[in-house]
């Protein structure tokens, strides 16, 4: 099953190095292939240096795409985490 | 965004002597100093945030890489430095394997943006299997600079 969604990010630093590798631990629990796209980017949802290479910033907007077995779970807790789980990391 | 916009050409080692993640971060501090990017005044403030920052997750990303990044009021931009290790310095990284290329960020106390972008800059080049490997064969400076120009290019 492949699925999609698109979350603007909202945490004030952006996606930087310690939410990203958060993002990637939590996309590698997944049996499911995750992509992220920002624009005309696509990379692997599942390698930090993928993700860090989006600099997505707050405001961004990105889109989830989870294909594989476990895809509707997978793109809930994904974009659960990018609404909510970035709060509190400040620090990059 | 291209690496040699914060990159300091004078703060660039082929050989880290440093061999644990305390050292090294010391080390490219003390190249930043040398350039004069950083005042030795605040080197004690740098490497202290550098450390604190490791604490909370290491900047080890896997593959071989390590960003370590902090903040300093007095930076008025972001400036970086580039060391090489040989043998490998275990930096607790996501992968668990040892780190040889370091990129050291130090960012103004009030900016975001041009931090996510050279991170987004350094991860996009560093995925790059072949820049690695060439990237470590590196033995002198210049050498560095020569392949991280060329590859800014493109």
């Amino acid at each position: 099953m492949l699925v999609r969604k698109k979350v603007v990010i909202q945490n004030k630093e952006g996606l930087h190095v310690r939410p990203a590798a958060l993002f990637v631990r939590l996309a590698n629990k997944f049996d499911s292939d995750i992509a992220i796209r920002k624009g005309h980017q696509k990379v692997n949802g599942k390698s930090i240096t993928g993700v860090l290479m989006l600099g997505c910033e707050k405001g961004s907007e990105v889109e989830i795409i989870a294909n594989g077995p476990d895809a509707k779970k997978a793109l809930q807790e994904l974009t659960q985490f990018l609404r909510k789980g970035l709060s509190g990391l400040t620090k990059p | 965004m291209k690496i040699m916009d914060f990159l300091c050409d004078r703060a660039i080692v082929p050989s880290l002597q440093a061999t644990d993640k305390k050292g090294v971060i010391e080390e490219l501090i003390d190249l930043l100093i040398e350039a004069r990017k950083i005042d030795p005044k605040d080197r004690g403030r740098m490497i202290k945030s550098l450390l604190d920052r490791e604490a909370l997750g290491s900047t080890g990303i896997g593959q071989g890489i390590g960003i370590p990044h902090g903040k300093l009021d007095k930076v008025r931009e972001l400036v970086a430095a580039f060391g090489i290790s040989q043998k490998g310095v275990h930096f607790d990284s996501l992968d668990g394997e040892p780190v040889h290329l370091f990129f050291l960020l130090v960012a103004p106390e009030d900016s975001t943006g041009p931090h996510l972008k050279a991170l987004a800059r350094i991860s996009r080049l560093l995925k790059d299997k072949f820049f690695r490997n060439t990237l470590r064969k590196a033995k002198t400076a210049e050498e560095i600079l020569a392949i991280i120009r060329r590859e800014d290019q493109g």
